[in-house]
């Protein structure tokens, strides 16, 4: 049993204001109230106003596991993301061999089951070895737990196996994530078209890559009334496509990384080209950036999803175009993002921010068959999958001492205000930096 | 004023008074190459390794040249003959340089940023750019400036007018900057799809006119056209660039009355320019060629020789 002392609590919606105690019994949610009697033999942590919030959920990880595992591991992968905060990961399949088969699934679900961290569920692919011809076995996968399928990494390459698939799925209960990018305009491409590639002299990723890739999907799921998720929106014309859809009524959600929200091409340029900024889709210009924001506040943008990408060092630590694409970031995502928000945009509601961590991505999975119970929301007789929030806690980022295998990140030094604490599955902790815990009533 | 730079990386590390001094600095050591024993010991005892990832010969000559003047000892690095193709990685390359005990590294790569690279994994030789990818060359804008300041006395209010392939022109990124930095402007001309979409961010005005480009400029700047841009599909073919933005007489008379041709090399003569003004009275191609070496001795000299200057 352990009883929260003096807790704000978000319930995946609203951010209550006057401290609440939590008890914790069998795992679940036993009480809410104010002043609760702490129970002999009890374990009772004093918050002191930290947040409590429903459990961060994570839409979009690479655990690089099977295949790749001199970068990280289901293992190291899931105590690395209890430690950003998250009590549930979804793995993506662009793995060797890529998730395309049940068998596959059940691999990382079992493995997910056993780690010690967060909970780790498969994304399938949609198409066999994600080369985009042939649709996977997308029915037996989400009979051994595929939450979403995505060929991520890359786009559904053919539009006729994207269509194919989306009708394939829909009575299948879970929808594809796209990962929107036409490959024929950034064949070459390293950085941000604009002022990154003139200043670089890079091939860049235009905008209008993205946008293909977004109007694509938003036409199909017109056409079929199917949902699509789009993952790691990066350009404001992106966005608007997806605002435009979901003023029309089609079931489009999309999610926004972290180091989108956070870096710019401006930072490309300061670092002097370091590898450790290289990312697909590119680090925007602030413009951009300002957009994603802006696509937070008005309800556009459903979730924010880390798109952990860890790599080994020597994969990272070269000059740009030689670099590796991707940024690890699960023990920093949610800390930077909530330094950011204090920095420049606290006059805005904290609320948005704890909904997409949580009720924003949970809405996106096929909650039934979770392994977890009310994932995205806190309330008395749930399951006590949560996370406590401390605003004020001040630390720098020292990839060395991460869980991950990542050692290499973009963050790397930066001071961050705001970070997530504990984190809790099914009442048990699996992750805390709070001060000793005081043990007794 | 003190010379405070081990390396140079770009330009835009030097403020105007610094790229004076080095360019000052150069006038004197370009009065050394008309003596009859042009070689000084200014450097004696240091050891300078070139290392050229990609073909250059008129870059690399003219570090080895500025380097043996000074009386450094010169070392080619030869990447298509070292472990570089066998798969080493330039940090280790970086390493084992340091480990020679090399003291300043001449670096040509294809990767931008790769100078910067190397330069972060070094803890004390000095790094010179001599050109990244499509990012930079600050040597050649520092010998292009050199060249065309001597001229003019003052850059001060001058126009340069920089026709042709800008995308993947690593020269043109560093010479925006360095006559800006010198209190010119510069207009860029070409194809738009030969241009970076955000020129402004360089910073210069595009004009897509190349005799619109030309108007009131001191002097008109070509670069070279690769063959394959063509079969890439950025342009048609080189007679149809040569026809729309090919420097000749007619060109040229549109700039300022006795406006200047310049060229950083090789020349593709009758696709970007032709032999009429690359060979004509207004042409400084040569002498861009001579005040590369001045300019590369003076970097040297400022940067590895301890002194504080003038």
């Amino acid at each position: 049993m352990i009883v929260l002392k003096k807790a704000r609590l978000f319930d995946g919606q609203s951010l209550g204001d006057e401290p609440v105690d939590i008890l914790i019994d069998q795992g679940r949610i036993g009480a809410i109230g104010e002043r609760l009697k702490v129970p002999e033999g009890a374990q009772r942590l004093d918050l002191g106003g930290k947040i409590v919030a429903p459990g961060f959920i994570d839409l979009h990880g690479h655990f690089r596991d099977p295949g790749q595992t001199w970068r990280e591991d289901i293992a190291s992968g899931s105590l690395a993301a209890a430690a950003g905060g998250y009590v549930l990961a979804v793995a993506m399949p662009n793995t060797e061999p890529p998730l395309d088969t049940a068998a596959l699934v059940r691999y990382v679900r079992e493995r997910g089951a056993a780690a010690r961290g967060a909970l780790v569920i498969p994304a399938g692919c949609v198409s066999k070895g994600r080369r985009g011809r042939e649709m996977a076995e997308m029915g037996s996968m989400v009979q051994e737990g595929a939450v979403l399928f995505t060929d991520d990494g890359s786009p559904v390459r053919s539009t006729h196996l994207f269509r194919q698939a989306m009708l394939y799925c829909q009575d299948l209960g879970v929808r594809i994530m796209e990962h929107p990018e036409e490959l024929e305009l950034t064949g070459k491409a390293q950085v941000n078209e604009g002022r990154c590639s003139a200043i670089s002299g890079m091939t860049g990723f235009p905008e209008t890559a993205e946008v293909l890739g977004v109007t694509r999907a938003v036409a199909l799921a017109r056409e079929l009334g199917c949902p699509v998720h789009l993952t790691h929106l990066s350009t404001a014309r992106a966005l608007e496509e997806v605002r435009l859809a979901k003023e029309e009524g089609l079931a489009v959600t999309c999610d926004v990384t972290p180091h989108h929200l956070v870096m710019s091409e401006e930072e490309v340029l300061k670092s002097g080209l370091s590898g450790l900024y290289k990312v697909n889709p590119p680090l925007r210009s602030p413009a951009d950036l300002a957009a994603l924001w802006d696509g937070l506040w008005d309800g556009t943008v459903d979730a924010i999803a880390t798109d952990h990408a860890p790599y080994h060092a020597d994969e990272k630590d070269l000059p740009f175009q030689e670099a590796a694409f991707g940024i690890a970031a699960y023990e920093c995502a949610v800390a930077a993002v909530l330094d950011r928000w204090r920095v420049n945009h606290d006059h805005r509601p904290l609320e948005t921010l704890l909904t997409a961590l949580t009720s924003g991505p949970a809405r996106i999975l096929p909650l039934e068959s979770l392994p977890l119970e009310g994932l995205g929301r806190l309330v008395q007789g749930g399951q006590a999958n949560l996370t406590v929030l401390d605003l004020n806690r001040v630390g720098r980022v020292d990839p060395l001492q991460w869980r991950s295998k990542a050692r290499l990140t973009p963050y790397q030094g930066h001071s961050l205000r705001g970070w997530p604490v504990l984190t809790m599955i099914q009442g048990r902790v699996v992750f805390s930096a709070l001060e000793e815990a005081t043990a007794g009533g | 004023m003190t010379w405070t730079h081990h390396s140079l990386l770009d330009v835009d590390s030097l403020s105007r008074e610094e790229m004076e001094l080095l360019l000052d600095q150069a006038g004197h050591m370009e009065e050394l190459l008309d003596r009859p024993i042009k070689k000084v010991p200014a450097l004696r005892g240091k050891m300078v390794v070139n290392i050229f990832f990609e073909p250059s010969t008129r870059t690399r000559v003219s570090f080895e040249l500025a380097e043996k003047l000074l009386g450094a000892d010169a070392v080619n690095w030869s990447a298509a003959g070292s472990s570089t193709k066998k798969g080493e990685t330039l940090r280790d390359t970086a390493w084992t340089l340091e480990a020679m005990g090399a003291d300043a590294v001449v670096i040509r790569h294809g990767m931008p940023g790769a100078p910067w690279y190397l330069k972060s994994k070094l803890k004390r030789a000095s790094v010179f750019n001599a050109g990244d990818g499509a990012h930079a060359h600050p040597t050649q804008a520092l010998l292009d400036v050199y060249t065309l300041r001597k001229r003019l006395g003052s850059l001060d209010g001058r126009r340069v007018t920089i026709i042709g392939d800008v995308l993947h022109s690593r020269v043109v990124r560093s010479n925006v900057q360095a006559f800006t930095t010198l209190g010119a402007s510069v207009v860029l001309s070409g194809p738009r799809t030969l241009m970076p979409r955000e020129v402004e961010a360089l910073p210069a005005t595009y004009e897509p006119d190349p005799h619109r480009a030309v108007e009131g400029s001191d002097a008109v700047y070509l670069l070279r056209i690769q063959k394959e841009r063509a079969e890439q599909g950025l342009f048609p073919s080189e007679d149809e660039y040569h026809r729309r933005y090919g420097a000749d007489r007619e060109l040229l008379a549109r700039a300022k009355e006795g406006a200047f041709v310049m060229h950083p090399g090789p020349m593709n003569r009758g696709v970007e320019i032709a032999s009429v003004l690359a060979d004509g009275p207004e042409s400084l191609i040569l002498e861009q060629v001579r005040s590369g070496v001045a300019v590369r001795m003076a970097l040297l000299y400022l940067c590895l020789g301890g002194g504080s200057g003038s």
